[in-house]
Formats: C-alpha cells, sequence, structure tokens
C-alpha cells in the first residue's frame, strides 16, 4: 500500500465515500465495492478503505465487510492482521448470529496469520449456548484441520468434536459429523504409506452408531446425508446389528428430498449383504422400488441421476423393478441423457412377460426424428433379441419392418443389428437375407456395410449370387475404408472355401487387389496369409476361416461383478453416475497411478510371455491362435457393442474378423482413441471390462509388432483410465 | 469434499455472482464455466447436454452440475466423491430459497439484490462444501428480505432520515438473534404471532401418461402433492386425517411429519414450519390390482394425419371425457426442423351450447422452435374442438414428431378423490381458519 491510488477514477470515488462521515454513504459504498469485485475488476486497493468499516452494529454491513476480506485475504494477508481485533471482539458479541459469523469467516480466511488467533475463539464456540455457534464451530474444526492439523490435535478439538456427537442438537450433531468425516478423509489420504499408526479419526463404534441412529429422525437433510455417509462406513458387528441398521434407515425412503434417499440407499445396500433373514431382504427391496420410481418424477437434471443409479442397482437386484418397465417410457420430449438411460433399464427389464410392450415400444421410438435415440432404440432390438430367445423371431420381424421404411440410418443399423441376431442364432433366420440385400446400395456407413458383408460371407453356400453381391465389394475394394476391405477379403474366402467352383476368379481378384494396390499393412498381412494358406493347404484354411464361432450373449451387467460390488457402495455418489470406481477419477492421484503401472507390467508379462511362444511357432500354429482368439474376441466383441457401439472396432469385433487379431487389437486402440475425444458425453461410459479383456490380444499384438509397441499399448489404457 | 462451490451465470453465459471459492485457485471456478459453456455450444439441441459436466484440467478432478432457471443457469461445481443428487437438491433449494425471498429469479432482480444473494449463499453453503441451512422459516431470521428492509425503511419517520435506518437494521440483528436456532423444532422458528391465525392445504395431483397409436394407454401415473401454507401462532400441533387415506401411497413426507403415527393410523401428525411447505408427496395408484393398473385420462383425442410432399394436413379432434371443466389446455405440436409455416381453422362442435365457438382457442406457429400450439382456455364436458390445418416443409418427406404433447389443468378436482376428514389443532388454543383446495393437471404425450 505505499503508492496511492490515483485521486481521481472509480475507487477513488468509493474510497471517498467508504470514509464518509455518513453511515449509509458508506454502506453504499460497500455495496458498490462489492458488487465491482463481482465483475471482477480489482478493488483490493481500498482494502484499508473497507477495514475501517467492519466495527458496525450493522449486521448486514459486518457480513459484506466480510465478504471482502474473504475474497482479498488471501492476496493481502499482512492486512488482515488488522482485522483479528475485531474478530475476537465479535466471537464474544452477545448476539450469537455474530458470534457465529466471526467463527465462520476466521475460519475461511486461510491466512496464517489469522489461524493463531481463532483457537481460543473457537475453543468457546465450541462449547457455545447457541447451537448455531456451535454447530458453525464444528465445521470450523475441519477448516482449521486442512491448514494446521497439529493446532486441532494441540487444542483438543478432535475429542471435543467426538464429544459433541452426543449434542442434544440434532443439527449440531450432523455439522458434527460432517465435520469428522472430512478430517478423517484427509486424515487418511494424507497418510496412506503411515498405515500401523491410526489415521481413524472418526471411527464409528456401536455407541456411536445409537446416536447417530436417533440423530438421523431429527436433522435437516443436509444433516441426514452426512450422517447416512457416516453409516455406511460403519462395520456392523453382526448381522443382527446389520438389520437394525437397515430397520431404521428404511423410513429414510419417505423424505421429499432425493439426496436423502438415495444416502438411505447407499446404507441399505451395504448392510444387507450382512443380513441373513430372507423374508428381511426381501422386505427391504420391495420397499427400495416406490421411492426410485417416484424420483422419475422429478426434473429431468435429478432423473438423469437417478436412472444411472437405478441402472447400478439393477444389475445387482434385476428383481428390484421387476413390474415398473412402464414407468421407463421414453416421452417424446424427455432429454436425450434422459432417453437413452430409460432405454438401457428397459432392455435390463425385459421379460417374457412384458417383451411385446418393450417391442413396440422400441418399435415407436425407431421412428422418432432423433437420429442418435433411434439408433439406440434399433440396437436395443436387438440385445431383446438376444436376451430373450422366446421373443428373438418378433424382434426379427420389427426389424424387417424398419428395414421396409427404407430410412436410410434406420436400415443401416437394422443391417448391424441382425448380424448380431445371426450370430447369436445361427442357421434360423436365413429367410431375412434376401431383404437384406436387397438394400445393399442403401449402405453407406462401414459398419453397415461390414455387418452384411459378414453375413453374405457366413451364408455364402446359402445365397445364390453371392459371388455377384461380394463381387460389387471387390470391385470398389480400392475406396472402401479399410474394415470393410478386410471383411470383404474375409467373405471372399470363405465363399471360395465354401463354392470353389465359381468363385475362383473373385478370390483372385481380391487378393491380387489387397496385396498389390493396397496401402493399409493389415489388410496385406491378411491376404498374404490367406494366399498362403489357400494354397499351401486348404484344409488349414478351411479350418481358420470357417471355424466354429460359439454364439454370443450378452451379459447383465456392464461392469466387471468385483466393480459392481465396490460401485453399489458408492450409490449416491460421483462414481455411481459414471459407472467408475472412484480412484480413476477422483483426486487419489497415487492409487490410480499405482493401478495403471500395475496392469501395464502386468501386460508386459503376458506379452513377453507371448513373444517367445509366437517366435517358434510356424504357419500352421496359427489355426490356434485363430481359434484362440476367436473364443477369447467373444466378450470382448460382446461388451464392445453395448459400450462402443458406434466405434469401427466394435463392428470390427463383432462381425468376427477375430482370425487376425492384430488388426483387432489395432483398432480397438484406433476406436479408444475416438473415443477419447468423444469422451465429453459421459454416458457412453467406457467399462474397464474392455481394457481388462482386450489384454489377451496385446500378447497378439507384441508377437509381431517392434518392441515399441507395448508401450504405445499400454499409453491409451492409462488414457482411458485417466480419463475420468 | 462436497459442493465446491456455486455460480450463477446471465443467458450469454457470463458469471454473475458466485461463490468465494476462497480454498481453490482463481482459475477453478473460470475452469467450470468454460466447460459448462463449451458444452452448451456443442450440443445441437437443448437437452442434449449432460447435467452433470465433468471437469478434468485440474489434478483434483471434479464436475459441474447445472440447472437452467429463467434463462440463467444455476451452476454447482463439486469435486470428490459425492452424490450430484446433493448438488441438485442444493440448486433446487437454492433457487426455492430466491424466489421466496425475490418472488421472481430474473437476472434483473438477483442483480438488484446480488448483496442479498450473497449472505444467502453464505448461510446456505459452507466454504468446506457442506449445505448449511435451507430452510427458509430459519434463514428469514438471519438474512433480512428485500420487501421486510423496505418495510423497515417505510416505518422510520421520514423527518431524520439515514441515522435511525441503521439502528432499525443493528437492533434487528439482537432481535431476531434471540430467536434464531434456539427453537426446540429445527424447521420451525419459535414466537411467531399471527392475529389472524390460518393455514391452508392445497392438494395437487399430476397426472403423467403416454397414449399409445391405437389410442390405448400405455402409461399413465399420478404424483400428488399436498402443498401447504401456515401462519399459526406458538407451537401448534396438528393432526390431519382423511376419509380414504389408501389412496395414498409410495408417500414421502416433510420431517415434521410424525412416521409412527402415519404407519399406524394413517393420519399425518405434525408441527409445521412457518410459510410455505409441501406436507407429503404421494402416488395415487387405482385400487384394482390388474395387470396395468392406469387411471383412466380425462380426454381423448382423435388425429387424422395426412403427410404429403414438403408438408402435410391434419385434423385434430379434442373430447372432454369429463364432467368438469378442463382449463388451459394446449396442445403442442413438433413440426420438425425443416418445416416453415402453418396454417389452421378452428372449429368446436358442442352438443348443448350453441355459442362454443373460435373464441375459446387459439393456435400459433413459432417458427423458431418448429412448435405448433393450440389452446383451449375452457374446455367444457361433452363438447368437441376441432383443429384443422396443414403446414408446408423446406424438404420433401418431412418428419414431424409422432406425438402431441397435451397440457390441462382442472380446478376443483383431484384423479384420486382424496378427501380430508378433519384438521385439529392440540397445543394451542385459539381459534383456526383451516382450507383444504383440490386442483389437477395433467401431461400428456399422445402418439400417433
Amino acid at each position: 500500500m505505499s503508492i496511492r491510488a490515483p485521486r481521481k477514477g472509480e475507487n477513488y470515488e468509493l474510497s471517498v465515500d467508504l470514509n464518509s462521515e455518513y453511515r449509509d454513504k458508506r454502506k453504499d459504498a460497500i455495496k458498490r465495492v462489492i458488487a465491482s469485485m463481482t465483475v471482477g475488476k480489482d478493488v483490493s486497493g481500498l482494502f484499508p478503505d473497507v477495514l475501517k468499516n467492519m466495527q458496525t452494529d450493522d449486521l448486514e454491513q459486518k457480513k459484506l465487510v466480510y465478504l471482502y476480506l474473504m475474497n482479498y485475504a488471501k492476496t493481502q494477508p499482512e492486512l488482515v492482521i488488522l482485522a483479528v481485533n475485531t474478530f475476537v471482539k465479535d466471537s464474544e458479541d452477545p448476539n450469537p448470529l455474530v458470534r457465529a459469523l466471526a467463527i465462520r469467516t476466521m475460519g475461511c480466511l486461510r491466512a496464517e496469520k489469522i489461524i493463531d488467533y481463532l483457537c481460543d475463539p473457537l475453543q468457546r464456540a465450541l462449547r457455545d449456548d447457541n447451537p448455531y455457534v456451535r454447530k458453525t464451530a464444528a465445521l470450523c474444526v475441519a477448516k482449521l484441520y486442512d491448514l494446521k492439523p497439529e493446532l486441532v490435535i494441540e487444542n483438543g478439538f478432535l475429542d471435543q468434536l467426538r464429544d459433541m456427537i452426543s449434542d442434544s442438537n440434532p443439527m449440531v450433531v450432523a455439522n458434527t459429523v460432517a465435520a469428522l468425516t472430512d478430517i478423517h478423509i484427509s486424515a487418511t489420504s494424507n497418510q496412506p504409506s503411515d498405515s500401523t499408526s491410526d489415521p481413524a479419526v472418526f471411527s464409528i463404534t456401536s455407541a456411536i452408531l445409537n446416536k447417530l441412529l436417533i440423530a438421523l429422525n431429527e436433522c435437516s437433510e443436509w444433516g441426514r446425508v452426512a450422517i447416512l455417509n457416516a453409516l455406511a462406513r460403519y462395520d456392523a458387528t453382526d448381522d443382527k446389528e446389520s438389520e437394525h441398521i437397515c430397520e431404521r434407515v428404511v423410513p429414510q425412503f419417505q423424505h421429499v428430498n432425493g439426496s436423502v434417499v438415495l444416502a438411505a440407499m447407499k446404507v441399505i445396500m451395504i448392510h444387507i449383504r450382512n443380513v441373513r433373514r430372507d423374508d428381511l431382504v426381501k422386505q427391504l427391496i420391495r420397499k427400495m422400488a416406490p421411492p426410485l420410481v417416484t424420483l422419475l418424477s422429478s426434473p429431468p437434471e435429478v432423473q438423469w441421476v437417478a436412472l444411472r443409479n437405478i441402472n447400478l442397482l439393477l444389475q445387482k437386484r434385476s428383481d428390484l423393478l421387476s413390474n415398473e418397465m412402464r414407468v421407463f417410457f421414453c416421452k417424446y420430449n424427455d432429454p436425450l441423457y434422459v432417453k437413452i438411460e430409460k432405454l438401457d433399464i428397459m432392455v435390463r427389464l425385459a421379460s417374457d412377460s412384458n417383451v411385446d410392450a418393450l417391442l413396440s415400444e422400441l418399435k415407436e421410438y425407431s421412428s422418432e426424428v432423433d437420429v442418435d435415440f433411434v439408433r439406440k432404440s434399433i440396437k436395443a432390438i436387438g440385445q431383446t433379441a438376444i436376451l430373450i430367445e422366446s421373443a428373438a423371431e418378433r424382434c426379427v420381424n420389427v426389424l424387417l419392418e424398419l428395414i421396409n421404411t427404407r430410412v436410410s440410418y434406420v436400415v443401416q443399423e437394422a443391417v448391424v443389428v441382425m448380424k448380431d441376431i445371426f450370430r447369436k442364432y445361427p442357421l434360423t433366420y436365413e429367410g431375412v437375407i434376401p431383404t437384406l440385400c436387397a438394400n445393399l446400395e442403401e449402405l453407406d456407413e462401414p459398419e453397415a456395410k461390414t455387418s452384411l458383408i459378414w453375413i453374405i460371407g457366413e451364408y455364402a453356400d446359402k445365397i445364390d449370387n453371392a459371388d455377384e453381391l461380394l463381387g460389387i465389394f471387390v470391385d470398389s475394394f480400392i475406396e472402401e475404408s479399410y474394415q470393410v476391405q478386410l471383411q470383404t477379403l474375409t467373405a471372399v474366402v470363405k465363399l471360395f472355401l465354401k463354392k470353389p467352383d465359381s468363385s475362383q476368379g473373385v478370390v483372385q481378384r481380391v487378393l491380387n487387389t489387397a496385396t498389390k494396390d493396397c496401402d493399409s499393412p493389415d489388410v496385406r498381412d491378411r491376404a498374404y496369409i490367406y494366399w498362403r494358406l489357400l494354397s499351401t493347404d486348404p484344409g488349414a484354411a478351411k479350418a481358420v476361416v470357417l471355424a466354429h464361432r460359439p454364439p454370443i450373449s450378452i451379459p447383465r451387467t456392464t461392469v466387471s461383478p468385483a466393480l459392481l460390488e465396490e460401485l453399489l457402495g458408492e450409490i449416491s455418489s460421483l462414481a455411481s453416475v459414471y459407472h467408475k470406481p472412484a480412484q480413476t477419477f477422483v483426486g487419489h492421484g497415487r492409487v490410480g497411478a499405482d493401478s495403471v503401472q500395475r496392469k501395464g507390467s502386468e501386460i508386459s508379462d503376458a506379452q513377453k510371455a507371448l513373444q517367445t511362444v509366437a517366435a517358434g511357432q510356424q504357419a500352421e500354429n496359427l489355426l490356434d491362435f485363430g481359434d484362440d482368439s476367436a473364443q477369447d474376441g467373444q466378450p470382448s466383441g460382446l461388451a464392445a457393442t453395448q459400450i462402443l457401439p458406434s466405434t469401427p472396432a466394435a463392428a470390427n469385433f463383432l462381425s468376427g474378423t477375430s482370425a487376425n487379431p492384430l488388426d483387432d487389437l489395432v483398432s480397438i486402440f484406433g476406436g479408444m482413441e475416438t473415443m477419447d475425444t468423444a469422451a465429453g458425453s459421459l454416458s457412453t461410459a467406457l467399462s474397464p471390462t474392455v481394457t481388462s479383456q482386450s489384454s489377451p490380444f496385446e500378447g497378439f499384438g507384441g508377437s509381431s509388432a517392434p518392441p515399441s509397441q507395448p508401450a504405445q499399448n499400454a499409453q491409451p489404457q492409462e488414457d482411458l483410465l485417466g480419463l475420468f | 469434499m462436497a459442493i465446491d462451490g456455486l455460480i450463477i451465470l446471465d443467458p450469454t453465459g457470463r458469471p454473475i455472482i458466485q461463490s468465494s471459492y476462497t480454498t481453490y485457485p482463481a482459475a477453478y471456478p473460470l475452469l467450470h464455466i468454460e466447460a459448462l459453456n463449451n458444452a452448451l455450444a456443442k450440443a445441437p439441441r437443448e437437452g442434449s447436454v449432460d447435467p452433470v459436466i465433468y471437469v478434468g484440467e485440474l489434478s483434483c478432478s471434479s464436475a459441474c452440475c447445472h440447472v437452467e432457471v429463467g434463462g440463467m443457469r444455476f451452476l454447482a461445481t463439486i469435486s470428490g466423491d459425492v452424490d450430484p443428487l446433493i448438488a441438485f437438491a442444493f440448486l433446487d433449494a437454492f433457487i426455492e430459497i430466491l424466489q421466496d425471498y425475490f418472488g421472481v429469479v430474473s437476472v434483473a432482480t438477483l442483480k438488484d439484490n446480488f448483496d442479498i444473494v450473497y449472505q444467502l449463499l453464505e448461510e446456505t453453503l459452507d466454504s468446506s462444501g457442506h449445505p448449511l441451512t435451507t430452510s427458509p422459516n430459519l434463514l428469514s431470521d438471519i438474512v433480512l428480505s428485500p420487501s421486510l428492509i423496505s418495510k423497515l425503511l417505510a416505518s422510520v419517520s421520514p423527518a431524520t432520515p439515514g441515522v435511525p435506518s441503521v439502528r432499525q437494521g443493528g437492533s434487528f440483528g439482537s432481535n431476531g438473534a434471540s430467536g434464531a436456532f434456539t427453537s426446540p423444532i429445527p424447521w420451525r422458528k419459535a414466537g411467531v404471532r399471527h392475529n389472524h391465525n390460518e393455514i391452508l392445504f392445497d392438494v395437487v395431483e399430476e397426472m403423467r401418461g403416454i397414449v399409445g397409436k391405437n389410442g390405448t394407454t400405455l402409461v399413465s401415473n399420478v404424483f400428488g402433492k399436498i402443498e401447504s401454507n401456515s401462519k399459526l401462532s406458538g407451537t401448534p400441533d396438528l393432526t390431519l386425517t382423511f376419509t380414504n387415506p389408501n389412496v395414498m401411497t409410495d408417500c414421502a413426507f416433510h420431517p415434521c411429519v410424525r412416521l409412527q403415527k402415519w404407519t399406524r393410523d394413517n393420519a399425518l401428525s405434525f408441527v409445521p414450519p412457518e410459510g410455505r411447505f409441501i406436507l407429503a408427496d404421494y402416488q395415487y395408484r387405482p385400487p384394482q390390482s390388474a395387470l396395468v393398473s392406469n387411471v383412466p385420462i380425462p380426454l381423448s383425442l382423435k388425429a387424422n394425419m395426412d403427410m404429403g410432399e414438403f408438408g402435410g394436413t391434419f385434423a385434430l379432434t379434442l373430447t372432454s371425457r369429463l364432467i368438469k371443466v378442463m382449463e388451459n389446455l394446449e396442445l403442442k405440436f413438433y413440426l420438425g426442423e425443416d418445416a416453415t409455416s402453418a396454417q389452421c381453422t378452428l372449429s368446436s362442435a358442442g352438443s348443448s351450447v350453441g355459442s362454443v365457438g373460435s373464441a375459446d382457442g387459439s393456435w400459433s406457429f413459432n417458427s423458431r422452435t418448429k412448435m405448433l400450439q393450440w389452446e383451449i382456455l375452457n374446455m367444457r364436458s361433452s363438447g368437441s374442438w376441432i383443429l384443422r390445418g396443414s403446414w408446408t416443409s423446406k424438404i420433401k418427406a418431412p418428419r414431424p414428431a409422432h406425438a402431441f404433447q397435451i397440457h390441462f389443468e382442472i380446478p376443483s378436482y383431484s384423479f384420486s378423490s382424496l378427501k380430508v376428514d378433519q384438521l385439529r389443532l392440540s397445543s394451542e388454543t385459539y381459534k383456526m381458519y383451516k382450507g383444504v383446495r383440490m386442483r389437477s393437471k395433467g401431461s400428456i404425450e399422445w402418439r400417433w
């Protein structure tokens, strides 16, 4: 403050007004200062002038001055010391609001010099008669711990907080629990290595448990959430206690605030694991459904969060909402993010009894305007067909109707979905093939093309003009995208193996083009392999190319069982909304990095092993790889159907081109890079399952790639984990 | 480690007011604002931005939850593993408080009263991220509402301006504090006095339904709410009983309701907070446990649609199935993004009243939202209202929505026919005025 402010301008005028002899003029000036502060103007030069107005009996003015102090305390710490006296004086004011305000503001200032003066007033405030002051002070302890933990311990504030759990006022209890939880979290996360010393600042004992259960019913919604979160951390001593907790928490389902309901649900999901009485479990599950349905009558934002959580709950307890599918029917003017979640849940709830209603809904959605939603709906039809065998034929009929609409994107998506159905039910719906082939010209998306080509190749012996149809793609081979090229190549070879007489010409042509004119090394490699196989041992070629593929199935869960358990413990948290474990996106950077590294080293070990194996192998041993990879490919391919539906990688997996795992590997990561950019849409959450299941492929990748490959492989995976 | 702060953005995406973010770097709120604005700019249309946007630029990653109110965006930034629902619930509570204080929540009212908004922010959200007091009953003791301030100022004699008003503000603080937070009941302030004691209940039931192409009801749910406005002195202990409480299922209650009493005798026993509050939420399910228990939809729509090239024609006939009068009926129809214009004629075929004329209805086409809207202010029973028209489109095969959105209100009616039996007051001796009003509304999607 050695440089004097210029004697004109807005700040000068403010400074004059702040020193005015009229109180209302000064108050007005403070308001103007705050207004300037809000719009980002620098009014820090007025600090001493504002400070002069701190001693006032006008509470509103005091609050405004405090507001200013909080904003500039960081940049002007040496001036804040001037305010200390007023703060200390205010903390003894007869008015409890002033006392609380002083304590709260001192805690927020985060200036070292103030902190030292905070302890005595805080000590008094924690014992204040007024509950408002006590509850403010409780939170202040957590803030102090954040700045100087040793001060909290030296002054015995922690013990005092633990005593305050028995406070007569439930609001004080709630804030105390919140403060202790905050301290607990920062204490345990700051010293993870120091596991021998007890970092459990806030361990919940049976005695505390009972106090919490009593306070639970009496405090505000926010207090309830804090208490419920603490209950979720409690390790019950026996199943009796778990039952007791569940019974006491269940009434919280009847709270009007959705966050209380979800927090209660989390407690139940955790403690229900230890409940042995089947009738109680049944009863609890039955009681969970209505509040979830009620949440769906909330605004769309809340609905979305609720739907994400419902989606997770259903993966564990599929019986939860078995009779409630209709609640999830999409309305035309629902926001897209709500519709997509509802769609997913509807498929999850599909059963023999409601599949007709579901299909007619899905058909309805497929005629809507929104392209993304239409595609997802058609995919859902395919998933339904795969999940419920008895309904497969009805699904196929709906798909045929959709194909007949001849709307381009509808047809293409339906073709892709048909391919999945062919894989699930081989040799069942061949009658559909002519209709699909009739739409050949309409297809312009690679995924749809590869799907149709796969179908033609797979059923080449049943389609009279298969050579003609594939010929069309061979003619345009060079212009096609490379996954279409790969698929064409495989399909033509299949055709040749099934009908060698009529297709000699076309196979020659495609192998020639692929090896000579194609610039993708993968396509060239595959063409060479086929060529060699066909010329040396057609029998082996048959075993590789026409290898039996086990039918696909859709897993009921989108996340691995272990992760699901972890996430269920996180119900009503960001983790459950993103369907990812908390440490992948929450601050604990070290944990995340560690696990990634561990994963990376596992992969490279596997890779080394496979490299040695692969080095000694001759061409015919590729047979085994072919089979293995085809089987390994199943889960990945499926996971991909659900999770990476729009990426070319998924298309590749599904089209059953696993005969060459290297391509698939490359394309997975190709796909993931595109996912990286598309990560903004969080709903297409990448499940960790994909990564873990795709790791066998990386081994194959290593076998023919230069040593630098592992590092590259690990890279996208880290990105993937780092995404959230 | 919860809600880091709250930011209010004006319609252009610039911050108007934000909480102090003392523990965060200066760029922290800016990053969230930018992330939201980017997401909104990228969104092809409204409603496609996820309500929770992940912000990963910082070392500790966080997310922002946002809602739109009066053109503004309210943005709560959260970090750590917290329930986004808490953020939304808090935003909801905060917006309600603002409505309570200013009546209308708009850029202008917030800018005019920014000092009050700041005080409210400080009172409701702790800087360590915990929501504090959001009950309007308790807040009104700590933060003076603008109407109260002006009342206080007006009561001051004009002869000595300035000085007395300040004293007034100061004395308010200590007076208010005597009552603040000493109340034994956390949701109710102590020592309330009214000359005229009254409590009003508004039972509002909302039907949400979907009707399929063939006119069958696919879903219809009725959600009910008992809104109350209490102006009672002292500590009134109330018991509200219904003649048919069994129509209320899946109830959720204000914390003031004693749950045991409800489970035992289906009576609502409570000490109400002061002012407006929602006493209970419920769902109405018709008693018969058929496979699909739908509540019948009180109107029917016949739609004759004819799609042509570059447009189409339609004839819509609405008929009421209710004896009560429906009000403010509104039918919306999205004509597709390439729609250019629409032309309609209105008519009606009333059975009894000859004068049912076009005066009752009106239509409009919004060329920006491409929404055709048909309004009928008063829809009596046993008549039908007809809207015939055509629209034009820039493309050959227009793709209008395959559903109509119908909204309506029915005053003094409830789907569940819930009936209040009586309201008893114990623990206080005064006479009070009590009132119960029923109201229903509906939003139906009718597909064609």
